[in-house]
């Protein structure tokens, strides 16, 4: 039960191509200029921290951290576009005085710090999961670690994610003072007010051409405002559709002289 | 055969052998003719939007959701190991599970609900 | 000191990996033969999507009354094939404004992931190959299952990366709304397998399988969660009535707007791998995975439930899936995201978890957690507890049923007095039904003038009827 663990060749080779990937992936994650890159940096760490805890014999930790992180990361990619935007970059002005100083020192002293702490340590032979694995079984293990002596530690994680929930709902949820128009309303609305009863124009199919920014032509030959995005108005994008209509006079002339031909 | 990973590894690499090969072939069998509306972005036929200020924010409707994903998400990591060993955790444990359930869940959920936390913005 | 009393109490019992860890026994099998049936499970997958991509379209173009794909080959079998040719003499465009490695690294990740699931997939069981007597399985794992949603989570990043990478607009919406998917869908997803967990008490796929032979089928026991299950699994392969993150009709083609050529193949491909993958589990997980279906395996002592005829089975069980992914396609319109997020959160998962309460309350009872007295239905026993569940839930459901109905009743009357205005439909001199908010009344009864009077009060802002009214006045 407690003879040393011999690392095998399989694992060590896992560990030296991996690891520095890892390591190469959590710079990324520091010095990407872009903030989409970071986030992907980040969920290649943490598939990796993944694979290493399959690798040390603990395979429901290592699929759990791969399940939790990928969905995890990906909310923070959906924050990264939503506050930071899709293409930003880091701007590399230093806005607080002396500050790069500082975070080198305060980072120094850090190393140092755990250089001294975690020098001190020692630690038994490792023993590895493997007996365990095949008598209790992994999850079993773990499932009588959590609901046995942890029990209370579980209760209280109950707790403390409930008070997550509610927090973000205080901090982040604008309350409305009335229910939102659903497409029911809209529609009865529309009706109530007589306007636009079969909905807005779409914009021109021409002969020789059919998008979002020409605007149909009404009976009389006019342009029809209406059938184009206001958006697209505001970029001042709209075309002018009459190039396109002046190619089907032509091609309506052709067939006309063909057919008196 | 010692390590269950490894036949999964074997499959992955054939498939990711495959797609690689596949995708590189593509590049030196198929047609490179350069034109300029076909590097562009595709917007059905109108002109590509410019580039939008301040990198392009998008408004995310359902962000609280997002939030409440992770949260919910690890919860219900909880419950497979409690699931597997069912039989050898006997009743206190299936107390304790309901417990965590009222509280992390049902009460959670019913609070959200009712502030009104998945409507969108 | 509770806890310590139960885990003293956890600590006396035999704790016992064997039901845990995987049933399927691989020591017999060297790594060429692992290499072989790997090269043999890769071949099924690529061939049955050929198949099926002909079978989709077939079907479909029966469905509408058209003929469908029928130049290639005989009934047309080899079109797949030929649209994999001619993709890869495509050119494979990529878009000035997107990221090079992101863009090309995107496809090739979301292919690759769809081929980790098969892997632990029991295609059948043990038959002997060159001499050696092996599962017709890759290999199996004590968290099997779970293995297959890490990889779905993995390969979410490939549409997300690709909708991001291609810079430009609609693929950055699709990749937005594919993440809005799996928001609603992944978590009632998950639940949906706690309900097998508990009842077979592994996550080893062979050991589900050789649990649904002893307690019978899991999509009887387990029936609401295989009915979850179905939901989600529509969700995670981007189908009908659920591809709000390719949508054609709204965001062009989501994700992949901008792709072309053999990057465009892959994520095609990757999409029907996917929906073979969760076939494949819902087959195991619900439907006996390999086993011949249940008037068939009495014949000549499970002769049919042996061998290579497993796979048989197992395919027949998976191929009814794919018909039901055509038949959804065939049938449904798309559903908007909002919809399908409030449909995950506000059913799917809060109904998941109290059946999960349900399943464990009733295997709590099996387990003999309330006692042991038992009684005896077709020749089973059941524990007594399992009455008085039942019983409560039925109840729980009768006075749940009974209040939704109240409530509903209530809104109906409410928005029934809300704007409710009589409108006379002769009115105006012609005809005309009600608009929404108005409610007829025959001409001639007793309230036609008070309602005339009402529209002239309201007639600023009322409807289009009251105009003609206000004009024939005028007149």
């Amino acid at each position: 039960m407690t003879t040393p663990l011999e690392i095998g060749a399989g694992e060590t080779a896992l560990f030296w191509i991996l690891a520095p990937i890892s390591v190469i992936a959590a710079l990324g994650l520091l010095f990407a200029r872009k903030s989409v890159h970071a986030a992907l940096s980040m969920i290649v760490v943490m598939l990796i921290a993944g694979v290493f805890y399959i690798a040390n014999e603990a395979p429901f930790v290592g699929i759990i951290q791969i399940v939790v992180y990928s969905g995890a990361v990906m909310m923070l990619f959906l924050f990264v576009v939503m506050l930071v935007g899709r293409d930003a970059s880091d701007s590399l002005i230093e806005t607080i005085r002396g500050q790069r100083l500082a975070t080198v020192l305060v980072t120094l002293g850090l190393v140092a710090l755990l250089t001294v702490v975690v020098g001190q340590v020692t630690w038994g032979g490792a023993v590895g999961l493997a007996a365990t694995n095949t008598e209790t079984g992994n999850v079993t293990g773990l499932a009588y670690l959590i609901f046995g002596r942890y029990v209370w530690i579980f209760e209280v994680s109950a707790l403390l994610l409930i008070t997550a929930a509610v927090a973000s709902m205080v901090l982040a949820h604008r309350t409305r003072l009335a229910p939102p128009p659903n497409q029911r309303a809209w529609a009865a609305r529309r009706f109530r007010e007589g306007k636009h009863l079969a909905g807005l124009p779409a914009p021109g199919v021409y002969a020789r051409h059919n998008a979002v920014d020409t605007p149909a032509l009404l009976p009389d030959g006019s342009i029809s405002e209406l059938s184009v995005s206001r958006v697209l108005a505001a970029r001042s994008q709209v075309a002018s559709p009459e190039r396109f209509a002046d190619a089907q006079d032509e091609i309506e002339r052709e067939i006309e002289e063909g057919s008196e031909r | 055969m010692t390590n269950p990973y490894t036949p999964m590894l074997i499959l992955v690499a054939l498939g990711a052998g495959f797609v690689i090969f596949s995708v590189g072939l593509a590049q030196i069998v198929g047609p490179k003719r350069y034109n300029r509306a076909k590097a562009e972005a595709y917007e059905c036929g109108i002109q590509p939007s410019p580039q939008a200020a301040e990198g392009g924010r998008f408004p995310i409707k359902y962000y609280l959701t997002a939030m409440l994903f992770i949260i919910f998400d690890i919860e219900a990591v909880f419950l497979y190991p409690y699931a597997v060993a069912f039989d050898q955790l006997g009743l206190f444990t299936l107390l304790a599970m309901f417990l965590f359930l009222l509280n992390a869940f049902f009460i959670a959920d019913a609070y959200v609900w009712k502030r009104g936390g998945f409507e969108w913005d | 000191m509770i806890a310590q009393v139960v885990s003293s109490g956890v600590t006396s019992l035999a704790l016992d990996g064997a039901r845990e860890n995987p049933l399927a026994d691989f020591s017999d099998t060297p790594l060429w033969l692992t290499a072989i049936k790997a090269v043999g499970i890769f071949a099924y997958l690529l061939i049955q999507v050929l198949l099926v991509i002909w079978f989709e379209r077939r079907v479909i173009g029966r469905m509408q009354q058209r003929p469908g794909p029928n130049r290639n080959g005989p009934f047309g079998l080899l079109q797949s094939l030929a649209d994999g040719v001619k993709s890869m003499l495509k050119e494979d465009v990529r878009p000035k404004a997107s990221d090079a490695i992101v863009f090309t690294v995107a496809p090739i990740l979301f292919a690759s992931m769809a081929f980790v699931a098969f892997s632990i997939i029991p295609l059948g069981p043990d038959v002997s190959m060159f001499g050696y007597r092996t599962p017709l399985q890759l290999t199996d794992l004590p968290v099997a299952v779970l293995l297959v949603l890490a990889a779905a989570g993995v390969a979410a990043y490939g549409v997300i990366m690709a909708g991001w990478a291609s810079g430009s607009t609609y693929p950055m919406l699709g990749g937005l709304r594919s993440s809005a998917q799996i928001i609603s869908y992944e978590i009632a997803m998950g639940l949906s397998l706690v309900a097998v967990f508990l009842y077979a008490g592994s996550m080893s796929t062979s050991q589900i399988v050789a649990a649904q032979a002893e307690q019978g089928w899991f999509i009887i026991a387990a029936a609401f969660s295989f009915v979850v299950y179905v939901i989600t699994m529509v969700g995670e392969t981007n189908r009908l009535p659920f591809d709000l993150a390719e949508g054609e009709g709204e965001i062009v083609g989501g994700y992949f707007t901008e792709y072309s050529g053999m990057r465009f193949a892959m994520f095609f491909l990757a999409e029907y791998i996917n929906m073979f993958t969760v076939s494949a589990i819902a087959t195991t997980l619900f439907l006996g995975g390999w086993q011949a279906p249940p008037g068939i395996a009495a014949i000549n002592d499970g002769m049919f439930n042996e061998g290579w005829w497993g796979l048989l089975w197992f395919t027949l069980k998976m191929w009814l899936f794919m018909f039901l992914f055509v038949w959804l396609r065939g049938t449904l319109p798309r559903t908007r995201y909002d919809q399908f997020m409030k449909f995950g959160w506000k059913f799917l998962i809060p109904a998941s978890l109290v059946w999960i309460v349900l399943v464990a309350l009733v295997r709590g009872a099996d387990a003999g957690f309330f006692g042991d007295s038992t009684f005896g239905i077709l020749g089973r026993d059941f524990p007594v507890p399992v009455l008085f569940i039942l019983g409560a839930a039925l109840l729980l459901m009768i006075i749940g049923f009974t209040l939704w109905d109240r409530a509903a009743e209530r809104r109906r009357a409410e928005r029934r007095e809300e704007s409710v205005i009589d409108v006379d439909p002769f009115a105006g001199g012609y005809p005309v039904p009600p608009l929404p908010g108005q409610r007829l009344v025959e001409p001639g009864s007793a309230r036609v003038g008070r309602t005339q009077t009402d529209i002239h009060t309201d007639a600023s802002g009322s409807g289009a009827a009251t105009a003609v009214v206000v004009s024939d006045k005028e007149d």
